[in-house]
Order: C-alpha cells, then sequence, then structure tokens
C-alpha cells in the first residue's frame, strides 16, 4: 500500500514539477503553437506550428552551469534597469516564479524587490499589475 | 586699454544664465550646487561685497525626489506672528500647493542669513515645468550638470530595443506565454 502510495506520488510529483524531462504526454503539450489554414482544393488543413522562442537568438551563454543565470552574468542590477527586468515578469506585471526563472533563492528575492521597487518609481508603467496605483505622483498622499 | 581686454573685462563681469533640470534629483543636494552659480562662488573674481553672482533657471521643479520617507516626514514650520498662528505643513502638501517652494526654500536655507541672500534669490527663476517664457530662455549660455542621470522607463524603449536586448533567462520549453 505504501509503495503503491509513494509511487504515484512520485509520477505526480514528476508529471507536474518536471514537465521538461518526461518522455510520454498523457495529454495534448502546451506548447505556444501558431494555427495555419492551408486550403487545397476542397480540402482545408489545419495545423498547429510550434514557435521558438523570441528570446532564444539574444540569449547569454551561461558558462558557469553550477550558477544560476544572474549570479553568472557577474551583473549588479539596480531598479532602474528596466530592460533586464522586464525579463522575470509576466505580460501583466506579476514576477515569475522561481521554477521559471531558474534563480537561486537570493536572487529571486533580490529581483522580485528589484521589480517592485522599479514598479513603485512608475518606470515599468506597462508592465505592472493593474490593481497598483502606476503613477506615483498620485501614491504622495 | 586694447580691445582683447576690453572684451575680458565685460566677459569678467557679465552676468550669465545657466539652466538646471531637476527632474528626478535630490531638491537639498541641487540647492548646494545651484547655489554655487547663484553667489558666483566658482568665480576668481568672487568677494562677498563683489556682485558677481548669476542667474539660474530650473525647469521642471515639480519632479523633484525627496529620499526616503522625506514627502510624509519632512514638516515646514510657519508663524503668522499672532497667537496661535503656528503651522506645520508637511512636505507633500506644500509640494501640491506650489511645486515651486520645497526647491526654493532649499536653496534659500543652503545660504547665509545676510542682507545679500534676498537680492541673490532674485536671480533664480524656478519653473514647475518646463514652459520657460522665451525671454528668459534667450540668455542662458550654460546647463548645469544634473547630479544623477534620469533612468528611462521601459515605454520610452523602442519594441525592437526591448526584443534585441540580451536576455539572461529563456522560457522552458512547455511555457504557455501570458
Ligand atoms: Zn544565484
Amino acid at each position: 500500500m505504501n509503495i503503491t502510495k509513494r509511487i504515484v506520488q512520485n509520477y505526480i510529483g514528476k508529471t507536474i514539477f518536471n514537465n521538461e524531462t518526461r518522455r510520454i504526454s498523457i495529454f495534448p503539450i502546451l506548447n505556444v503553437k501558431e494555427i495555419h489554414e492551408v486550403q487545397e482544393g476542397n480540402q482545408l488543413i489545419i495545423y498547429g506550428q510550434e514557435k521558438a522562442s523570441p528570446r532564444e537568438p539574444y540569449l547569454l551563454k551561461n558558462n558557469q552551469t553550477e550558477k544560476c543565470p544572474v549570479c553568472a552574468s557577474g551583473l549588479n542590477i539596480k531598479h532602474t534597469d528596466v530592460l533586464i527586468l522586464s525579463q522575470f515578469v509576466r505580460l501583466d506585471g506579476c514576477m515569475l516564479p522561481r521554477r521559471i526563472t531558474g534563480l537561486c533563492g537570493k536572487q529571486q528575492k533580490r529581483i522580485s524587490t528589484l521589480v517592485s521597487m522599479a514598479q513603485k518609481a512608475g518606470l515599468m508603467p506597462n508592465l505592472t499589475p493593474a490593481w497598483s496605483k502606476k503613477d506615483p505622483k498620485k501614491r504622495i498622499v | 586699454m586694447s580691445a582683447l581686454k576690453r572684451v575680458q573685462q565685460w566677459a569678467t563681469f557679465a552676468r550669465i544664465w545657466h539652466i538646471y533640470d531637476a527632474t528626478w534629483q535630490n531638491p537639498f543636494k541641487s540647492a548646494e550646487v545651484v547655489k554655487k552659480f547663484l553667489m558666483g562662488l566658482y568665480k576668481p573674481i568672487y568677494h562677498p561685497l563683489n556682485d558677481c553672482g548669476d542667474h539660474v533657471i530650473i525647469i521642471n521643479s515639480g519632479e523633484i525626489a525627496l529620499p526616503g520617507d522625506e514627502w510624509k516626514k519632512r514638516v515646514y514650520f510657519h508663524h503668522t506672528g499672532y497667537p496661535g498662528g503656528a503651522s506645520w505643513t508637511l512636505a507633500w502638501e506644500l509640494h501640491t500647493k506650489d511645486p515651486t517652494m520645497i526647491l526654493k526654500k532649499a536653496i534659500y536655507n543652503s545660504m547665509d542669513g545676510n542682507l545679500q541672500r534676498r537680492h541673490t534669490m532674485q536671480r533664480l527663476h524656478i519653473f514647475p515645468d518646463a514652459n520657460v517664457p522665451k525671454s528668459l530662455l534667450d540668455n542662458v549660455s550654460n546647463q548645469i550638470r544634473q547630479l544623477r542621470p534620469v533612468p528611462t522607463r521601459l515605454d520610452r524603449y523602442t519594441a525592437e530595443e526591448v526584443a534585441s536586448y540580451p536576455k539572461l533567462i529563456d522560457y522552458p520549453k512547455d511555457y504557455i506565454i501570458r
């Protein structure tokens, strides 16, 4: 009974948190796909094509694989470096979780602090949660 | 006196007009910089009795940045002279009433209280935004360097600049962009 429980837990844990290493999929893969429609005579072909990440050509090479991307880059990131900080947020301005950013705990904490600092200073008005007061001048009171 | 010496004499005693952009600047540290130009302290001919101060135009005083929680904690005191005439105004209250006052008081308080101070202040022109009369702007021949650079907002960059900036992380393969 215990063994079966552990196997089930192990399996569920892997399917949820370790999708990348999974070899088979039970349900359709959730990759970003572009839908194409091709008309050939009286035959309509609709197919989804996987899109490459737009960041691929601009990705910095991480030579020190034992370190996280921010530690390996050796940058002293400040809250004014919005071009870097905007890489760590969703389109609605929320911080990405650690399992997606792949940062160490220290840098994840630091980056999320810097992101909120930049948002509060009004430096990322197009990447700020909608419920926040975007204009810092309206926050004085 | 030769023509060169004559022009040198005029240039030495001419009043110069400086311009200073107060966007994102600390008003109290900016006051120490602006004061030097207002009083002419940087000139080799400076003397307290020598009227050699310059004019300074400060633009965007509404965009100043106070350090820490000074907007909430800094208090400006005023007394009308009548009993019970004391009043305390917080920095953010004063700034909403008049966006030039914090900078004006900072510069006024940075100078020694002597008879010359009021006349020196007459040479200071503060504007809450960048709308300066053309008659004043025509005189300007020098720009005072800002104490710290003004950071660029993310929406001021073009889409290509944001997209082609070197990336530290990539999305995982199974990530759904949202
Ligand atoms: Zn790290």
